[in-house]
């Protein structure tokens, strides 16, 4: 599997995560987006008309959402990341892939226009992320009332893996989390997964590794 | 700029900020839900003009200290912890007890100065509620019986909008919502926002308790709304 | 705030020379709305009322300034060495102040908790002792003798090595690195930071490198840059104040910083205070 990539693509990491999460090895093709504009040159645009990455190709496949190629990894590896195979959680599990695509749209675009300087109405933007970020947090909340840590019950899915990039980097785009908790532990959650990578801007859980010593405690005691 | 030793610091440095001519509470001031800060992490929050860094240890011991690191002024509520201390996320250096520096990792030998230290705010946890003061109060918080912490939420309007929309008036409000008998701490932040602590009855069932959620975010929205129409 | 101060004197890097069009780009310098664009060939900046402003196309940058540079804009003689490659990164725009973001690539410190496992990991945190100077002939900051380990310190490295490091501040928002080169040892791979000071608390920053590394695609080089500094850049929108102190107390350095003490002593001493705090508030 090809996956064309930027390494500063949020949409591009929900996929380089999800392999990584279910260790499916992918060829990674870097795509000079910024500041080369590649994924507007004649060959990206004959793989993808719509001049956007992630891309991921297998054997004649091309698939040009990353939702549909979350989809497809898990079906393919690691079919519990689709969710449970009822009616309701495989709707519950699309309803978050389509809020993702809002993620995209609104908490994506302002952090490309605040760190990368594209264009956009900012202050809208920053409205529609806003609106999103709060229906997720009233979601999660009332998840962990029942229990649950992820969005799809108590496991993680590829709808986590989904909302996940665009919401962590919310604040490269002027949208601070503090006012949301339960995205706060959510977030922690996904973070300690076995096999969790980062992207840059969002670091990993440090507190996993032990803290190295000489512990200056120790050499307090010594000293003393 | 001087050096003491490896390490060089003045005791200026660790005196809280006060940077705004904002009042800052005497009494304590509900700041987060203690669910909201499991133990072994770290959230942002706020007490007048101050910014805090409100973390929990591996122990379970909650504690509210300046979000800003003595070192090079990163924040601390974007930090890591690792059993009993707070460590910065830029380059490390680690913080136990009262805020006090214990470990530089640039220099592993070194015993950092008593004068490395974080200020410290007052803390305390009651009925589920983490509450913050500057100066420690005569007395413990508030204990309410008969209810528990359910949601913290910001509103994008003035603590008084937020009162009256609640239909009472200060900072710690008992009401109906949707039904249901709460509890409703407001907090004031900066920029004319507020944050809402709200406690719902013990024992509710989730069905409930979503009721009340959708009562509180339209509430939310109706103060919004009319905070934007007076703007 | 001031106006710029001596800031206002000195060369700033304001777009890429790659990038330019006829019909210009509208961007700002320290408070002031400018225009960058490309006229009869040759890039040309203009500032609010149209005046035309200084203009040098070096490095694959256009730069220029508000005022009267008495010095022409600083050479980087290794970027004319036959065999390097040289890469334009692209702008990254950061909420902070230009002087905390050249600050930041002067440290060594943050490698473990910042780029964990590429350029820093614990344990391996120690900063040893190095040699800083201010070179009174080219009124330049020096570092030399830094080293560090890291697991993975260039595209082009394959497991953990101690690199050595040298850094140089060569204008109140620009410096230079120099780090060992794993494929041509003996010589230095060069690694720049050129900022654009917005206003004191926005900075538009303009990584550029001149690699020996004839293997790596371009495009894997622009992506490793692009990588160390947007992990950076969470750090540098989130430091309090925003402002970068330059009065001793306000914060704490240790050893490890002296690249950084230098650095503060140098722009207070010219007076180089846009975008820094010159009295604790
Ligand atoms: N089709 C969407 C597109 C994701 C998206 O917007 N990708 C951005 C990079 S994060 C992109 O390709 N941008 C190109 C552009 O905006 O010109 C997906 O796969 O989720
Ligand atoms: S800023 Fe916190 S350790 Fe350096
Ligand atoms: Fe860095």
């Amino acid at each position: 599997m090809i996956l064309y990539d930027y390494i500063l693509s949020p949409s591009c990491y929900r996929v380089r995560l999800l392999a990584a999460l279910i260790g499916r090895r992918l060829d990674l093709w870097a795509v000079d987006v910024h500041p080369g504009q590649e994924h507007l040159s004649e060959p990206m645009l004959a793989l993808n008309p719509a001049g956007t990455i992630p891309v991921l190709t297998d054997d004649g496949l091309v698939l040009t959402e990353s939702t549909a190629i979350l989809t497809y990894l898990a079906a393919h590896d690691a079919p519990a990341w689709l969710g449970e195979d009822t009616a309701a959680m495989r709707a519950r599990v699309a309803q978050w892939l389509a809020f993702a695509q809002r993620l995209t749209d609104s908490a994506g675009a302002a952090r490309a226009h605040d760190m990368l300087l594209a264009p956009g109405d900012i202050d809208a933007l920053r409205g529609q992320a806003t609106q999103a970020l709060r229906e997720l947090e009233a979601a999660l909340s009332a998840g962990r009332r029942r229990g649950e840590s992820f969005l799809a019950g108590n496991r993680p899915t590829i709808a986590d893996i989904a909302c996940f990039p665009h919401v962590a980097l919310a604040p490269d785009g002027g949208l601070p989390l503090d006012p949301y908790p339960s995205i706060r532990l959510w977030m922690r959650a996904i973070r300690a997964l076995d096999g969790f990578i980062e992207m840059p801007g969002i670091h990993r859980l440090h507190e996993l590794k032990p803290e190295p010593g000489p512990m200056p405690e120790v050499i307090r005691k010594e000293q003393a | 700029m001087g050096m003491m030793g490896a390490a060089c610091s003045d005791p200026c440095a660790s005196a809280p900020t006060p940077d705004t001519g904002d009042t800052v509470p005497t009494d304590w001031t509900p700041a987060a839900l203690s669910d909201d800060i499991p133990v072994a992490s770290a959230a942002p929050g706020q007490l007048g003009p101050h910014d805090l860094a409100i973390w929990r240890s591996a122990s379970g011991r909650i504690a509210a200290w300046a979000d800003r690191c003595p070192h090079r002024g990163m924040r601390l509520s974007h930090g890591f912890v690792r059993g009993e201390r707070l460590s910065c996320i830029y380059h490390g250096w680690g913080y136990g007890e009262g805020g006090q520096c214990v470990r530089i990792p640039a220099h592993p030998e070194l015993t950092p100065p008593e004068a490395i230290r974080v200020p410290v705010f007052s803390v305390a946890e009651a009925s589920g509620v983490i509450w913050v003061a500057e100066e420690a109060p005569d007395g413990p918080p508030p204990e309410f019986p008969g209810v528990v912490a359910f949601r913290s939420l910001q509103v994008s309007a003035a603590p008084e909008a937020l009162a009256a929309a609640l239909g009472g008036t200060g900072t710690v409000i008992e009401t109906v919502l949707g039904g249901a008998q709460v509890v409703a701490l407001i907090q004031p932040l900066r920029g004319g926002a507020a944050g809402l602590h709200l406690l719902a009855p013990e024992g509710s069932d989730p069905a409930a308790l979503d009721a009340l959620s959708a009562e509180v975010e339209a509430l939310r929205r109706r103060v919004e709304a009319a905070e934007e129409m007076t703007a | 705030m001031s106006e710029g101060g001596a800031m206002r004197d000195q060369w700033y890097p304001v777009g890429m020379t790659k990038q330019l069009t006829a019909q210009g780009r509208d961007t700002m310098l320290m408070g002031e709305p400018i225009r960058v664009a490309l006229a009869g060939g040759a890039p040309s900046v203009t500032d609010g009322t149209g005046r035309a402003l200084p203009v040098i196309d070096r490095f694959g940058h256009v730069w220029t300034s508000l005022g009267q540079p008495e010095k022409d804009l600083f050479t980087i003689p290794e970027v004319d060495q036959p065999g390097r490659r040289l890469v334009d990164v692209g702008v990254c725009r950061v909420r902070c102040s230009p002087l905390r973001a050249v600050e930041n690539f002067l440290d060594i410190a943050h490698f473990p908790f910042v780029h964990t496992d590429i350029l820093g990991s614990e344990p391996h945190t120690e900063v040893a002792r190095y040699e800083v100077e201010i070179r009174d002939d080219v009124d330049e900051v020096w570092a030399t003798k830094v080293k560090f380990f890291q697991p993975q310190a260039a595209k082009s490295a394959e497991g953990g090595i101690t690199t050595d490091y040298m850094y140089r501040v060569c204008a109140p928002t620009c410096s230079v690195l120099y780090k060992t080169c794993p494929p041509k040892p003996g010589e230095w791979d060069v690694i720049a930071l050129f900022v654009q000071p917005l206003t004191e608390t926005l900075c538009d920053v303009w990584p550029y490198m001149a690699l020996y590394d004839d293997d790596a695609e371009m495009t894997d080089l622009i992506h490793f840059q692009q990588m160390i500094f947007v992990q950076d850049r969470s750090v540098l929108e989130n430091q309090l104040p925003a402002l970068l102190p330059l009065d001793p107390g306000r914060e704490i350095p240790t050893r490890a910083d002296m690249t950084s003490i230098a650095y503060r002593r140098w722009l207070k001493r010219h007076g180089f205070t846009y975008g820094a705090q010159l009295v604790a508030a």
